[in-house]
């Protein structure tokens, strides 16, 4: 990260971020939209996160438009980059595999809890 | 630069001794293909006589969590930033394509990943296809008794059967192929007699080349199963790619395959190609490629049931926001 502005130089972006990237890099991109849905497109992906997480006692933040915070109820918090990063750090955090075929999982999400 | 401007990488890929290198000496000697570079790991016995021929051997550095496919190929790395600075000095010609030829063994998962994650490299190069050879003589011993090479028929867009002279008809192995893979084109050669435009032709939509029920009931060892989905509506690309991500964290390795266009609601779909863990960058595309605009998905998996997958979409209606339904599954194969 850079301690002037902040800015992280990351090198790759996840290929589940790359739509939002592609569409910066489009030749008459407009910087403020790409801001904007950036911004969406996160806060939108952590709400649908949490819903997984919440089955495992473990909670994602959304921070400053530049990574993630996982934490579980003990306080313990990982900061990660992206989904493909925030996967292991929850599993590392729970203690457990977070697997999606998990029938468990699926019964707490039809519940809604 | 968008993805058709980079340059193109095809992966050759095969079991030892399945007629790579043949087949390559032979596509490489048309003239169409001069101003292609090649990649091998080995100057084997039969010499390939090509000019813009480079040897990368194998170096692989193994990243965090150390999951096999996640691999960066340093040696590629280096062949491939060498010929992007030849041919901006103008010692090589502008370069069409670059094969990469792998080692018997080899998992392609490991370029692919390199070329998609390299922060100069993928902003030059796409993989395009991912080839491999099949021995008509003797890939049914190879499919029963190694997990390798399903992982490779998997990964291929295109499967190439050599020695068809020798083994004559090969229908047995072509049910084979085409379970374990019914989105791959298969084309037979001998002697590596093939059309460089057909080997080369870019992949069509993903329908299946042949309906994958109609490829026989051979039950093996390999516990490959195909699925094909489809959804009822558009679906969340935030939330579909949540659970594809998730997916993969958990069960990459059993992933062999994914591949589809995703309706996402606007004008054209969503391309999606991955090999286990690692996903090609999913291109939005401008529109369908034919009248169908329906989602359709396929996934080959290694002892994951379509059960399995479709209960987990199902619980994940909510965010995904549409029905999955099961267009087709086989049995293992």
């Amino acid at each position: 990260m850079c301690v002037l502005c902040g800015r992280d130089f990351v090198s790759r972006a996840h290929w589940t971020d790359r739509h939002v990237e592609d569409k910066a890099r489009a030749p008459g991109a407009d910087p403020v939209e790409y801001q904007r849905d950036r911004r969406r497109d996160r806060v939108y992906r952590a709400v649908i996160v949490n819903k997984v997480l919440r089955h495992y006692g473990l909670r994602v933040q959304e921070w400053s438009g530049s990574k993630y915070l996982v934490r579980d109820g003990k306080g313990r918090t990982e900061l990660v980059q992206d989904l493909g990063s925030l996967w292991p750090a929850a599993q590392r955090l729970a203690g457990r595999p977070l697997d999606p075929l998990d029938p468990a999982l699926h019964a707490a999400l039809v519940r809604g809890d | 630069m968008t993805e058709t401007a980079k340059r193109p990488v095809t992966i050759v890929t095969g079991f030892l001794g399945s007629g790579k290198t043949t087949l390559l000496a032979r596509v490489l000697s048309e003239p169409s293909m001069s101003n292609t570079a090649v990649l091998v790991n080995e100057f084997g016995k039969v010499g390939l006589d090509h000019h813009l021929l480079r040897r990368a051997d194998e170096r692989t550095v193994l990243l965090g969590h150390g999951c096999v496919c996640c691999t960066t190929r340093e040696d590629l790395v280096g062949a491939l930033l060498e010929l992007l600075n030849e041919e901006d000095r103008g010692e090589i010609p502008p370069l069409d394509r670059v094969v990469v030829e792998t080692t018997g063994l080899a998992d392609p998962a490991p370029i692919l990943f390199t070329v998609f994650s390299h922060p100069v490299l993928q902003h030059h190069y796409r993989v395009d296809l991912v080839i491999s050879t099949v021995d008509a003589v003797n890939g049914e011993l190879h499919l029963s008794r190694n997990r390798e090479s399903s992982k490779q028929i998997a990964a291929s867009d295109v499967i190439v059967m050599t020695k068809t002279d020798v083994a004559g008809a090969a229908g047995g192995l072509r049910d084979r192929l085409y379970a374990i893979n019914p989105y791959a084109r298969v084309i037979k050669a001998s002697f590596g007699e093939v059309d460089p435009a057909e080997l080369l032709r870019p992949p069509a939509s993903p329908t299946p080349v042949r309906d994958p029920l109609a490829a026989g009931d051979d039950r093996h060892v390999s516990q490959t199963h195909s699925t094909s989905l489809t959804f009822d509506g558009a679906v969340v690309w935030a939330a579909f790619g949540t659970w594809l991500s998730m997916l993969l964290h958990a069960r990459g390795e059993d992933v062999l395959r994914v591949k589809g266009l995703l309706h996402v609601g606007g004008e054209g779909p969503v391309l999606l190609n991955g090999v286990q863990h690692v996903m090609h960058p999913p291109e939005h595309l401008e529109e369908w490629p034919d009248a169908d605009r329906g989602t359709r998905l396929v996934f080959i998996t290694r002892g994951i049931r379509s059960e399995e997958l479709l209960a987990s979409l199902e619980a994940f209606r909510d965010f995904i926001g549409a029905e999955p339904r099961l267009v087709e599954a086989n049995a293992p194969v």
